[in-house]
């Protein structure tokens, strides 16, 4: 008897969500880990991906979104004040991304709500800190926060991003440029259909120094006052070398 | 070719950060400065973050002026004796310095204040040393500041010393006086100094200019070394990829500008000083007064 209900229940399941149930995105990263060497000098990413099992013979609207750990920021306003400008207020954001790029198929506005977009954070217009102390409200500060981080190549948006290979396969372009910050990061992947998400898939991927610079960086933060020293003594000895080289040269 | 800065975190072009220390370090041979008001403004033209471009420009300085000190050195145009009592007085005026800047960085105008004040003083010392050196230059005299036989209120005050090298029998309070200050100042505006300490030994102190120049240098190398060392442990700023960079472009500015401050006379010397400090005073001046691109800024906060 058991067995009949499981049955009916199973075979119900596959008849009335066989789509939803099947469709599946898969994807990739180009690499796993950015590693920053001495020649470092920013990179580019590959995220690839395929739809398996399309529900609809229509492709779906691909969204692809790459965040870097969170970070806090301080923005400040100038204002003149006696003719000179001086920082006259100022918003503590907590949380905002250090990194962000997204690529779409489509213009956010058409893949989704305006609701949806902001619950799945989709678009630089959508970005909020998680906590905020400010001299007004925190609008300004978030917008100026982005425009910055925009001109500094740290935060991107590009509604052609996603290539179609085919109507399953698609492919996207990630520019990690040389100031990237280091930690961890989320590659999230997602396909709208109707205005909704059909299917999502995250990945990790790692940015760390590595070699030489890991361990001047350790070497700073685990032994400052040594660090400083040997700054100092580095200093002293090539002056100390270049008046010697002069000495013998004039 | 790029290379990666550890600490900054961030790529640079060698070519142009060894250029930069070659300019700065040849401006400090040439004039006894040690060029941290320049180089800083610089770096963070170029991208660096604020905090590591006063941290390592500390490193450069240091080394900058280590060398020109053995170059003035072995000509005798350091004043030991004068040269350690300020430096003793420095680096207590530096102590005071640190804690005056936490209380101005509480008080959330930091920024203001420091730029505010880079301009008064460039301002008004660029101004002084300009029209007394061209006045001297118009004159055609070749004594510089130096005007012997006059006395003024510094020589009646107590505590008397004699400064071999710089031919002065004077109170140690205006020496200790003057190297207080300058520490206090390179606290808070993150350099060491020297452009301010060169005019008042020149026209207060009433020192030859040329040992000014090696005295000035001696003094900066020590109160730059305590900074690099306590940037290194208070705030991790210090990179030392960039600093080698820096100072090795550095020396060798250093060592041709030693030889060409060499061939210039005290009044010359003292005349294109005075141009450098006002360009720069001028170029804050009107950042401070200009309406900025963008009235929003950005700065990370340290984890």
């Amino acid at each position: 008897m058991r067995n009949w209900i499981s049955l009916a229940a199973l075979s119900g399941l596959l008849v009335v969500a066989p789509a939803a149930a099947q469709e599946e995105l898969v994807s990739g990263l180009s690499q796993d880990v950015v590693e920053i060497t001495s020649d470092y000098t920013g990179t580019e990413l590959t995220v690839f991906g395929a739809i398996e099992r399309p529900a609809q013979s229509t492709p779906g609207d691909i969204v692809v979104v790459v965040r870097g750990p969170g970070a806090t920021m301080t923005v400040r306003r100038k204002d003149r004040i006696a003719g000179v400008w001086i920082n006259n207020a100022r918003a503590r954001l907590v949380g905002m991304p250090s990194y962000y790029f997204l690529a779409s198929t489509a213009s956010l506005g058409k893949i989704a709500s305006g609701d949806t977009l902001r619950r799945y954070d989709l678009g630089l217009d959508t970005l909020r800190p998680d906590t905020a102390i400010s001299d007004g409200s925190i609008v300004p500060y978030v917008r100026a926060l982005v425009r910055a981080q925009v001109n500094n190549g740290l935060y991107g948006q590009n509604i052609t991003g996603v290539e179609m290979l085919s109507p399953t396969l698609f492919r996207v372009r990630v520019p990690v440029p040389a100031a990237v910050p280091r930690g961890s990061y989320l590659v999230q992947v997602y396909l709208f259909r109707d205005g909704a998400v059909a299917s999502a898939q995250s990945t990790p991927l790692y940015v760390d120094q590595t070699g030489f610079n890991r361990r001047l960086y350790d070497f700073a933060h685990l032994w400052p006052l040594s660090y400083g020293i040997s700054t100092v003594l580095l200093a002293v000895l090539l002056g100390w070398v270049s008046t010697l080289f002069f000495r013998r040269s004039m | 070719m790029e290379i990666y800065l550890p600490i900054a975190e961030m790529s640079v072009h060698w070519l142009i950060v060894l250029g930069m220390g070659f300019g700065v370090g040849f401006l400090s041979g040439v004039f006894g400065i040690g060029g941290g008001f320049l180089l800083t403004p610089l770096l963070i033209f170029y991208g660096i973050p604020p905090g590591v471009a006063v941290a390592t420009t500390a490193s450069q300085v240091t080394s900058a002026t280590f060398s020109g000190v053995i170059s003035h050195w072995r000509r005798g145009s350091v004043d030991l004796k004068m040269g350690t009592v300020m430096v003793g007085a420095g680096l207590v005026g530096t102590a005071v310095g640190v804690f005056l800047f936490s209380v101005l960085r509480r008080m959330g105008q930091s920024e203001f204040l420091v730029s505010a004040s880079y301009v008064i003083l460039l301002g008004s010392v660029g101004g002084l040393m300009l029209t007394e050196s061209v006045r001297t230059l118009r004159a055609g005299g070749s004594a510089g500041g130096r005007k012997p036989g006059q006395h003024s209120w510094i020589h009646g005050l107590p505590l008397k010393m004699r400064f071999r090298q710089s031919r002065l029998y004077i109170s140690a309070i205006p020496v200790l006086a003057l190297g207080f200050v300058v520490g206090v100042l390179s606290a808070i505006m993150g350099v060491g100094g020297a452009f301010l300490m060169v005019p008042v030994m020149i026209y207060v102190l009433k020192m030859p200019t040329n040992v000014v120049i090696g005295t000035s240098l001696f003094q900066v190398f020590f109160v730059t070394a305590a900074a690099t060392v306590l940037h290194a442990v208070d705030n991790y700023t210090v990179d030392i990829v960039l600093a080698l960079f820096l100072i090795l472009g550095g020396v060798f500015g250093v060592q041709y500008g030693v030889r060409v401050g060499a061939k210039l006379r005290g009044e010359q010397l003292r005349f294109f000083l005075a141009l450098l400090v006002l360009a720069v005073a001028a170029r804050l001046f009107v950042d401070m007064v200009a309406t900025p691109a963008d009235l929003y800024s950005v700065a990370a906060a340290m984890p």
